[in-house]
């Protein structure tokens, strides 16, 4: 088991190179120098001095080396837009929002979805199970502006007085809950689904029916050895749930003005803010191999014949 | 997860060895496709779902034509009309029929879904089969590039390549979804040719002196057609869904012409008081997701026979 956790994780550094060189050499092919716009020219010799100093005039290899260091050192480079402010700030600033919003948004899923899911597999084929998969595969296909527009509409417009819930903003707790709704009903449709699926297998098990005919009472089989086993689906569905949060939080954290990772990006793209666009890239692609690498590690675990065939 | 239909194609190879099946040749045997078709028919859900996505795709290249309302003709005086009969889906801000302008926009996300599809599954084939046929030493290495690019977000690249390219248009918007999306296709097409180069015939074309190029054009490839027409009905939800996300936060294709995703933008605005802008172009996107889904798990029952029929 050590030699396995020790092998991925040194898989993961190469990985992590290759990733950044991507993100690297795609923001290089973006035109334009910030240094040469018109509207701000500086004279040739101060031009050659700030290249200088942001390493522009060295070879491309270089500036990768350069580029990597810093990512290593946890150092993304200033903002090209905004005066005064590195990325780093950027980061430190809007990330934890988006941490907090991903993290109430996946237990909402987790505490809906599963039991959603349970109940489809352990009522099959009736109308409870139907309905169940009918929301799950709605949940799935509505794309997630029109759920967040449609919470926004009648929870805090229509029945605003009632529920007391605001439209946008993250200051409070009622703040968070419209957002964390509405970020999490992709990742609910697919966890129901999922254990659903798995659960719906599981109680065919041999193991199951001995349990069954050992005399144990059907809540304590679905409990103890269903429900355990389901749950390792969901695990392995951890890592690219993660990718398809943060895809969705860009929507979501748009529509309710959640000053978020998300947000930002959208908002340094359409600056050209290009260290900010690449500082994030990598930070959310690290995010997500890293999630990988957790998942590959906890499947090691709990399925022990996954060791070898996966490095 | 790979579905495999060479246990039924076999039968067909046996009849006339070296002749392709899918060709649609006059065979009087059970052919697969025709098996697919008749299990795909009994499945009521699937039926139902690949009726309305027919359905859809005829509303967005009929209704325009048909229409007598001008997409593009402003009249503030009917700005913001719930549906009618003169407007079954409404108007928008500006006055404009969203029942014409719905199948229009729909032309646009269609185009650029099946487009960037397309251009997914092309480059999951070439790179899947040739991580596959050649395998060894090169196989590893092109599946541990898959690896490591497994699971990024989609979403920042897809930002970064329209950045890159400048100019947002219809095939700038198919390059920028298709160029992180070909993953999964590849990592299918791969273990399809995997599976499908152990087969005896195959191995009997090999040992008759069959050129590589035959043994993959010839034997390998049309097997793997089945995968692929999962896949397109696999790839095409997210497609249209990523391409609305881009619209939706203003990156997508510039007005007059409008994909569903920008129509949804555009209705974004004026939420409050009037929600049919937004509620229109994003059931459609749901329809159209929803169903390519369902017709997906059909069409992966039907071409795989060994699936459970519950």
């Amino acid at each position: 088991m050590t030699t396995f956790i020790i092998r991925r994780l040194f898989w993961t550094i190469p990985v992590i190179l290759l990733v950044i060189l991507l993100t690297f050499t795609m923001m290089r092919q973006i035109q334009g120098n910030p240094f040469r716009k018109s509207e701000r020219a500086v004279p040739e010799a101060v031009q050659r001095n700030l290249e200088r100093k942001f390493n522009l005039d060295k070879p491309w290899y270089l500036q990768y080396a350069y580029y990597v260091k810093g990512v290593a050192t946890y150092d993304l480079g200033p903002s090209l837009v905004l005066r005064g402010r590195t990325v780093n700030d950027i980061v430190e600033e809007h990330f934890p929002v988006s941490i907090e919003l991903g993290l109430y948004a996946f237990l909402f899923a987790l505490i809906t979805g599963v039991p959603l899911g349970m109940i489809a597999a352990l009522r099959h084929n009736t109308a409870l199970d139907y309905g169940a998969m009918f929301f799950s595969n709605v949940g799935h296909a509505v794309p997630s502006f029109l759920v967040a527009t449609l919470l926004i509409y009648f929870f805090a417009l229509q029945w605003g007085d009632v529920t007391g819930l605001p439209t946008s903003g993250w200051s409070s707790w009622e703040h968070k809950i419209l957002p964390s709704i509405a970020l999490g009903l992709g990742p609910m449709a697919l966890f129901a689904r999922l254990v659903r699926g798995t659960m719906l297998e599981t109680l065919q098990q041999d193991y199951v029916r001995t349990a069954r005919a050992k005399g144990l009472h059907y809540r304590r089989v679905v409990g103890l050895h269903v429900l355990r086993n389901s749950l390792i689906p969901v695990v392995t569905a951890a890592g690219p749930l993660l990718g398809f949060i943060i895809t969705g939080s860009f929507i979501i954290e748009l529509i309710f003005n959640v000053p978020g990772i998300g947000q930002y990006f959208v908002t340094a793209v359409n600056a050209r803010d290009y260290s900010v666009v690449m500082g994030l890239t990598v930070l959310l692609s690290v995010i997500v191999i890293g999630a990988n690498l957790v998942v590959d590690i906890l499947y090691g675990i709990l399925d022990p014949r996954t060791r070898d065939a996966r490095t | 997860m790979v579905a495999n239909p060479t246990d039924i194609r076999e039968e067909g190879i046996a009849v006339e060895p070296g002749a392709a099946p899918a060709s649609g040749a006059p065979l009087r045997q059970s052919n697969l496709w025709r098996d697919a078709w008749r299990r795909y028919i009994r499945n009521r859900g699937a039926v139902v779902a690949g009726s309305i996505f027919v359905l859809v795709l005829l509303y967005c290249l009929i209704a325009p034509i048909l229409s007598p309302h001008d997409p593009n003709a402003v009249d503030f005086a009917m700005a913001s009309q719930n549906p009618t009969w003169e407007h079954p889906f409404g108007t928008d801000k500006f006055g404009r029929d969203l029942f014409t302008r719905t199948a229009l926009g729909g032309r646009v996300s269609m185009a650029i879904g099946f487009g960037a599809t397309l251009a997914i599954l092309a480059i999951g084939v070439v790179y899947g089969a040739i991580s596959g046929f050649v395998g060894g030493r090169l196989d590893n290495g092109l599946m541990r590039f898959l690896d490591a690019l497994y699971g990024l977000p989609y979403l920042p690249f897809a930002i970064i390549t329209l950045a890159i390219i400048g100019k947002t248009n219809l095939w700038t918007m198919m390059v920028a979804l298709s160029i992180a999306s070909w993953f999964t296709a590849a990592r299918i097409v791969r273990g399809q040719v995997i599976t499908l180069k152990e087969n005896d015939y195959v191995r009997a074309a090999k040992a008759v002196g069959a050129r590589w190029y035959r043994i993959l054009g010839r034997h390998l490839l049309p097997n793997t057609l089945g995968v692929l027409i999962i896949a397109i009905f696999l790839e095409l939800p997210a497609v249209i869904l990523g391409e609305a996300f881009l619209s939706f936060i203003g990156l997508g294709i510039s007005p007059p012409d409008a994909s569903w995703g920008a129509m949804a933008q555009e209705g974004r605005t004026v939420y409050r008081t009037h929600p049919t802008a937004i509620i229109v172009p994003s059931i459609a996107i749901a329809t159209l997701v929803l169903c390519a889904n369902f017709v997906a798990d059909g069409l992966r029952d039907a071409l795989d026979p060994r699936t459970k029929e519950s």
